[in-house]
């Protein structure tokens, strides 16, 4: 595979990206500014909801009558969502969402259970499959997003006022209702063809974090959309990049970026967008808050590592595996050589059984066929060997519990006493802070 | 061939009618490919349930309460084994049926004398979220290993109806005759076959390649439930046009677009075969799920017999 070969994969599925960005922060801002963050979802799945019956009953999952499903079941949503504004008083409004979106969840696999083709259904939901996206779907998705643009640019006042906090000044109930509405069913549209595509985690990442982002730094509707598009769009580039350079499921790997760029995000908010002083504040804050964590990282690993060596000592594993430094220093000369060979024998096993698998896997077409009994053979040879493997991983775990024993007082009590004294140090102008104030 | 299984059927015949009609004996199978073979066997001695239904995926299948009931009211059991069904087992303790616990007269599990392979560790474990335990549990694809299933079952019926063991024998002389009889045919049919390479979705055909001599090079979803990586969906492209691949693999439960992803880079098709007897159209019973297997591979190979 070359560098440009593997690009040119992800070319349109950025392209999808940037459609999808340029809506949802869009709604995301509204979502938000309402105060129905999961939304979304119910209506996603309200709308999957459809469509699985449509294909419980028989109609091809990409026929307009599995649309048209899917769409009658969306407005219903729609319709369900415009009463929360109704029922607000009785019940929270997120409460009312989750609610919805639960049983429109539960529902679906009722359905599914009557007809279990549909499952691929509920799994596509969940995962998505932004990387497939071919040209005529791009080209769809852009149609239908430009459409609801339009229709939401020319009704931008009153829409934006709906969302506001003074939603019913000068306006009656009706019409209020009726703008919610419209704009539920239109959110439906776009949640329904970008959770097809993209899953729902992402989509909600995609409709939230930018507009959440964009939200920090600005009040205004264009500003906000402004910085959410950028930050949504260079969050996909690097989501993208990520997941081709690391080789990781692109709709996870985008939706852990989405959510560390609220790190820099809230970095900058803290420490450029405020005051000279306020900033000065702000970065000793920081600083003191990230060393104090790790020192009571240190220190919590310490105490487990006294108190019980024999256990998973998950820092203590990565300091050994980043420095090379692994837990044979501390073992006795002939303890160290049996630990040194376990790992060896481990690999070579391993290396067996993979050519036995080979080989039986070479037999299946090429050459003359194995019988029964080769095949036989060939597993329990596998089965040992993979038991002797596991013998050996046995054997070191063993002996690594020996050496974590010395490490307990070597390395554990200096570690806790050391990251101990630190924190004494950080916390001690925080805590003088405190007794001047009170 | 055609005489000893017509000799076969009136066997058969020839008990059913010379016998007193029985209750027939329950048997619960896991699938419907174990449900298939339980009812060559058992022919109208037994009635056959099954728990996963024929299009479901039996990995990621959630029981409910009306199979507990089933599993209460079995007098045979027969399971995939391997991890495959591994939800089975909770199901067994709280049915707490005595005659079909592991071990019992009634528990069949298939895998047992099956030449496995991809064997593992001895231990069913999940290893990697995966229900493939031991080894990889899909060997009923391959009709010798239905022989050897059938064999199991047989044994387990005769305990429970020891009066009937000729019929039951002969029921099984007969399916085991029929797998003879279309089995040269099977593996003969296409020398366009021999060979071909092919990407699969799932790790699903092993067995089914062994028999019939497929090579399956690599396979899209490397982890279930976790979609592939853009380096990972180059690779095949790159790999798969390098080994001239002829189609992609497909399970029906799965979703299609990885597949219809690599297929159309690589201007191959996607051929979705039944993983499971019912799990498409027309493949109501054992042979006709291999049957249209074959149909479709060959068809996808440009029809070349």
């Amino acid at each position: 595979m070359t560098a440009a070969d593997a690009l040119t994969f992800l070319l349109l599925p950025f392209a999808a990206c940037v459609a999808f960005v340029l809506i949802h922060s869009y709604f995301g801002v509204h979502v938000l500014r309402r105060n129905v963050i999961f939304a979304d979802l119910a209506l996603a799945q309200l709308s999957a909801l459809g469509a699985t019956i449509a294909f419980a009953i028989g109609y091809a999952p990409n026929s307009l009558a599995g649309f048209s499903y899917a769409f009658v079941f969306t407005v219903i949503g729609a319709a369900l969502l415009t009463l929360t504004r109704r029922v607000e008083r009785f019940i929270s409004k997120e409460a009312f969402v989750g609610i919805l979106y639960v049983a429109a969840t539960a529902a679906t696999v009722l359905v599914i259970d009557r007809s279990p083709q549909g499952a691929e259904h509920v799994k596509k939901m969940l995962i998505g499959n932004i990387l497939t996206v071919d040209v005529t779907d791009v080209t769809k998705l852009a149609v239908l997003y430009a459409a609801i643009a339009i229709c939401h640019w020319l009704a931008r006042r009153p829409l934006l006022a709906v969302s506001g906090e003074a939603a019913s000044a000068g306006r009656s109930a009706v019409a209020v209702s009726l703008w919610d509405f419209f704009f539920f069913v239109s959110f439906g549209l776009v949640v329904t063809s970008s959770v097809a595509t993209a899953g729902v985690l992402l989509v909600f990442s995609f409709l939230i974090v930018p507009a959440v982002i964009g939200s920090m730094f600005a009040h205004d509707l264009r500003p906000v959309l402004l910085i959410a598009w950028s930050v949504g769009i260079l969050a996909s580039a690097i989501g993208l990049a990520g997941s081709l350079v690391l080789d990781l499921p692109t709709g996870a790997a985008m939706v852990t970026t989405f959510a560390l760029v609220l790190v820099p995000a809230g970095l900058a908010k803290a420490l450029l967008f405020v005051s000279a002083e306020q900033a000065r504040r702000n970065r000793a804050t920081a600083v003191r808050a990230a060393v104090a964590s790790l020192l009571a990282i240190i220190f919590a690993s310490s105490c487990w590592l006294i108190a019980n060596p024999q256990a998973d000592q998950p820092l203590l594993a990565m300091f050994e595996h980043a420095t090379g430094l692994g837990p044979a220093r501390f073992l006795k000369a002939s303890d160290r050589a049996t630990y040194e060979s376990a790992d060896r024998d481990t690999m070579r096993f391993e290396t067996e059984v993979e050519r036995l698998n080979t080989r039986e896997r070479v037999a299946r077409y090429d050459g003359s066929p194995l019988a029964d009994d080769e095949v036989r053979r060939v597993g329990s040879y596998q089965r040992t060997f993979n038991e002797m493997a596991q013998g050996e991983r046995f054997v070191q775990q063993v002996l690594r519990g020996r050496a974590r024993e010395r490490e307990r007082w070597l390395v554990g009590l200096p570690f806790a006493l050391l990251s101990l004294l630190g924190l004494g140090i950080v916390a001690r102008p925080l805590w003088r802070h405190r007794v001047r104030s009170s | 061939m055609l005489k000893a299984s017509l000799c076969a059927l009136a066997l058969a015949i020839g008990g059913a009618t010379g016998f007193p009609a029985l209750a027939a004996v329950r048997i619960v199978a896991t699938t419907s490919d174990l449900a298939a073979l339980a009812t060559a066997v058992g022919g109208d001695l037994v009635s056959v349930e099954t728990i996963v239904p024929a299009a479901g995926d039996p990995e990621a299948f959630e029981p409910r309460p009306g199979d507990v009931d089933k599993i209460r009211r079995a007098e045979i059991l027969v399971r995939v084994g391997l991890g495959y069904d591994s939800w089975l087992d909770k199901l067994l303790v709280r049915a707490g049926n005595a005659r079909v616990m592991r071990g019992q007269a009634g528990y069949v599990d298939g895998s047992v004398g099956i030449p496995l392979l991809e064997v593992r560790g001895r231990s069913v474990v999940n290893e990697d979220g995966h229900s493939h335990g031991a080894a990889n549990p899909h060997y009923w694809l391959d009709p010798h290993n239905a022989v050897i299933v059938t064999g199991g079952i047989a044994e387990a019926l005769i305990r429970r109806l020891p009066e009937q063991q000729d019929r039951i024998l002969a029921n099984r002389a007969q399916f085991v005759n029929a797998v003879g009889e279309r089995l040269p045919a099977w593996t003969a049919q296409a020398p366009s076959r021999a060979g071909a390479k092919f990407i699969a979705y799932h790790n699903s055909w092993p067995y089914f390649a062994r028999r019939f001599r497929l090579d399956v090079i690599d396979f899209i979803e490397p982890k279930p439930g976790i979609a592939p990586s853009p380096a990972h969906l180059a690779r095949l492209v790159s790999h798969g046009r390098q080994a001239q691949v002829r189609a992609v693999l497909h399970e029906p439960y799965e979703p299609v677009e990885s597949s219809r992803f690599v297929a159309d880079k690589l201007g191959i098709p996607v051929v979705v075969l039944a993983t499971s007897v019912g799990s498409l159209p027309g493949t109501d019973d054992y042979f006709a799920l291999i049957e249209l297997n074959l149909k479709l591979l060959a068809k996808a190979l440009g029809g070349s017999p």
